[in-house]
């Protein structure tokens, strides 16, 4: 390995620490890249990027990463005179020109400016053979200069760009992510707007799946009768075949979201991911509940229980499952999933895990999906042990993303 | 026919250039590196920003033939790669049927190339010339299609269980776009280059303006850019895109406007906004934005 790819490759050190996936297959593209690219600052940060950063929710990190690690000329414009004369003599004392822009870098008190530094000292060693071609090398010396008053018009336009405009997608893309990773019990308010707006694509792809999954096989079986019907039409042929309609399968749907102070984000968001898909199964039946059972509906985008539901009482699990219970005839059946949205802390009043257990024998399946940090189940309170082996899936909710996860799964 | 163009950044530049596609450093630097290391090249942007462009650029550029396969909701091997000709087949069958042959010989026959429907992914991998393979959207398409490209973008090649495995004649030149209606799996990405072009700034959508729209006058060319990046910036429902932007200036052509003040601005807005509550947005504010685009 000569010393470019060992710079090069102690720079996707530098991404994969600040977060940034980069497999072996990348990292051997980005260096292709280089060699077609070549030195020049301008360039060499573009074609690493293309080949490095897949989504530009991290070209930030990479900006930064790369200023760090090939000099910085926008930060230290204020110094530049000085700077200037140094990329220039380090350009004239034989090192590798493409590398003068890490000389660039004035000695900073950082980890690894000590690395660049002896880098240019070793350039002059480098066989020809393995650094650039000569031509490409006096072709890099001649731009060096030019290369220099290149990048400072270049910054005005960069600028101007971040004024109108541009930047405004990535920054949306940027902050989805984080709020995806975002614990559903450190929500603010406004987080939980934001959630709930990002929610539009999550409910589409959650339709497709689901509606996929439903569906029988695409093509249905074959219906004798009507493709001889219309072989007839073509004196006896077998040309087209005909298929019978798929038959759905049917599902119903019964919700149970606990929509106390404790997990009522969690749970408006996933009454939200359901009420989008509910064209998928054939009923759905949204409850929630403090601590008594109460129907749950959309309605302009607010939350609606009837009867209303005291957010602030002591929730109580054990009495909403005998109310379930009695509601019964009619709503739980072999097809029915019901699907449990809660933290299962009951305020230690009684579990009634034997009604969960009623329950779940009654219907095709219960799955539960606990918003509190798995290190926390079962302690204090919370009776979710208790719970748990009588549901079919016991699955983790702590954020939008785990959310999404449990959800698939569910369908 | 031209000869085929030689692979440097300054004939990318050029030959961008010669399409009349006014773009920056990042966008020419991730077409040459797509084309010279032979990669497939992933765009993401906003809708309108001129991703789809890209692919019939270098088309236009090479020059090749562009190859489209738009996805879909429900897009699947038969609609992207290949489907028997089943119709063909069966008269084929019923044609032979009174000549004896082995069962051997039937088959062999009715699973040729003959019988072969060739759609987009097939057609760009068996093309003798290099061509474009743009697919557009991969966003809207399944997830089990998006697999499925991954044999087809790691080694251009195709396996059809009849005819055996398919290997590209010449490397296609691939380019996917997103509108990011789904997250991309992680193995797609792996595999691509990625670019994102977002909308223009308001230096280089004024060069576009004047590039296509000729006719229009310079000064205005200038206000009619400041004006579409300033209501993008409002939060729109649908931010106005290039094309609509281009469209506007020819239709403030048309109206013979020579000063773009509010009153300009709401003769043709319709041109340029599809949603009344934008529309609405943005005729409140069109009297300061006309006046602060100049």
């Amino acid at each position: 390995m000569n010393k470019l790819g060992d710079s090069l490759l102690a720079f996707i050190g530098e991404l994969r620490a600040a977060g940034i996936g980069i497999s072996v297959a990348e990292s051997i593209d980005a260096m292709n890249a280089v060699t077609a690219a070549g030195l020049e600052r301008g360039p060499l940060r573009e074609a690493l990027a293309a080949s490095l950063i897949k989504d530009e929710a991290d070209r930030e990190a990479f900006d930064g990463a790369f200023a760090r690690f090939f000099g910085a000329p926008s930060r230290a414009r204020g110094i530049h005179p000085v700077q200037r004369g140094q990329a220039e003599s380090a350009a004239g004392g034989r090192a590798l020109p493409g590398e003068t822009p890490i000389a660039a870098q004035p000695a900073k008190p950082r980890a690894e400016a000590g690395r660049p530094q002896e880098k240019i000292s070793d350039a002059s060693k480098l066989p020809a053979a393995q650094g650039p071609s000569h031509e490409q090398r006096d072709q890099v010396e001649g731009s060096a200069e030019s290369g220099d008053t290149h990048e400072r018009e270049d910054e005005p336009s960069d600028r101007r760009s971040t004024e109108f405009g541009p930047g405004i997608e990535a920054a949306r893309v940027a902050r989805m992510r984080t709020l995806e990773r975002t614990p559903f019990e450190r929500y603010s308010d406004l987080e939980y707007d934001e959630a709930r707006e990002a929610l539009a694509p999550l409910v589409r792809r959650f339709r497709i799946r689901l509606g996929r999954r439903l569906s029988a096989a695409k093509a249905g079986r074959i219906d004798f009768r009507r493709t001889i019907r219309a072989a007839t039409q073509r004196g006896g042929v077998l040309i087209d075949l005909r298929r019978r309609a798929r038959r759905r399968r049917h599902l119903d749907l019964v919700i149970l979201a606990d929509v106390s102070r404790s997990v009522r984000h969690a749970a408006g968001l996933m009454l939200e991911l359901i009420a989008g898909a509910s064209g998928c199964f054939r009923r759905v039946s949204a409850f929630a509940y403090v601590d008594h059972l109460a129907e749950a509906s959309f309605e302009q985008g607010h939350l609606v229980t009837s009867p209303a539901l005291d957010l602030y009482a002591r929730s109580d699990f054990g009495r909403v499952l005998a109310e379930l219970w009695e509601r019964r005839t009619g709503l739980l059946t072999r097809s029915t999933l019901v699907v449990i949205m809660g933290d299962g802390r009951n305020n230690r009043r009684p579990a009634r895990a034997d009604m969960l257990r009623e329950i779940a024998r009654l219907c095709r399946g219960v799955v539960w999906l606990n918003p509190e940090d798995v290190a926390r189940w079962g302690t204090g309170d919370s009776a979710i042990e208790q719970y748990a082996r009588w549901v079919d899936a016991l699955l983790p909710a702590r954020d939008l993303h785990e959310l999404q996860a449990a959800m698939l799964r569910v369908a | 026919m031209t000869h085929a163009m030689e692979i440097t950044r300054e004939a990318v530049a050029g030959g961008l250039e010669r399409a009349r596609y006014v773009t920056n450093e990042r966008v020419t630097m991730a077409i040459y590196l797509a084309l010279a290391l032979e990669k497939p090249l992933l765009i993401e942007g906003p809708a309108g920003a001129g991703k789809t462009e890209v692919a019939k650029v270098i088309a236009e550029m090479l020059p090749s033939e562009l190859i489209r396969l738009q996805c879909y909701e429900g897009l699947d091997e038969a609609r992207a790669l290949y489907e028997w000709n089943y119709q063909k087949q069966l008269l084929r069958l019923q044609a032979d049927e009174d000549q004896g042959l082995s069962w051997e010989q039937v088959s062999e026959h009715i699973f040729s190339r003959e019988y072969l429907l060739e759609r987009p992914l097939l057609k760009a991998i068996t093309s003798v010339r290099k061509a474009v393979l743009l697919i557009d959207e991969i966003d809207k398409a399944d997830e089990e299609f998006e697999a499925f490209l991954l044999e087809l973008l790691s080694d251009f090649q195709v396996s059809v269980p009849e005819l055996g495995t398919l290997k590209a004649r010449a490397r296609p030149v691939v380019v996917l776009t997103s509108n990011r209606a789904r997250e991309l799996s992680e193995a797609l990405r792996r595999r691509c280059l990625h670019l994102f072009i977002d909308f223009p700034g308001v230096e280089q959508e004024r060069r576009i303006i004047e590039l296509k729209v000729p006719e229009l006058d310079q000064r205005l060319a200038a206000e009619v850019a400041r004006f579409a990046g300033a209501i993008r910036k409002l939060g729109l429902r649908k931010p106005p895109s290039i094309a609509e932007t281009l469209d506007w200036a020819r239709a403030l052509v048309r109206l013979g406007v020579r000063e773009l003040d509010s009153e300009a601005v709401r003769a043709a807005l319709g041109v340029l906004l599809k949603h009344e509550d934008d529309r609405a947005k943005v005729e409140s504010k069109a009297a300061s934005l006309a006046t602060r685009s100049r």
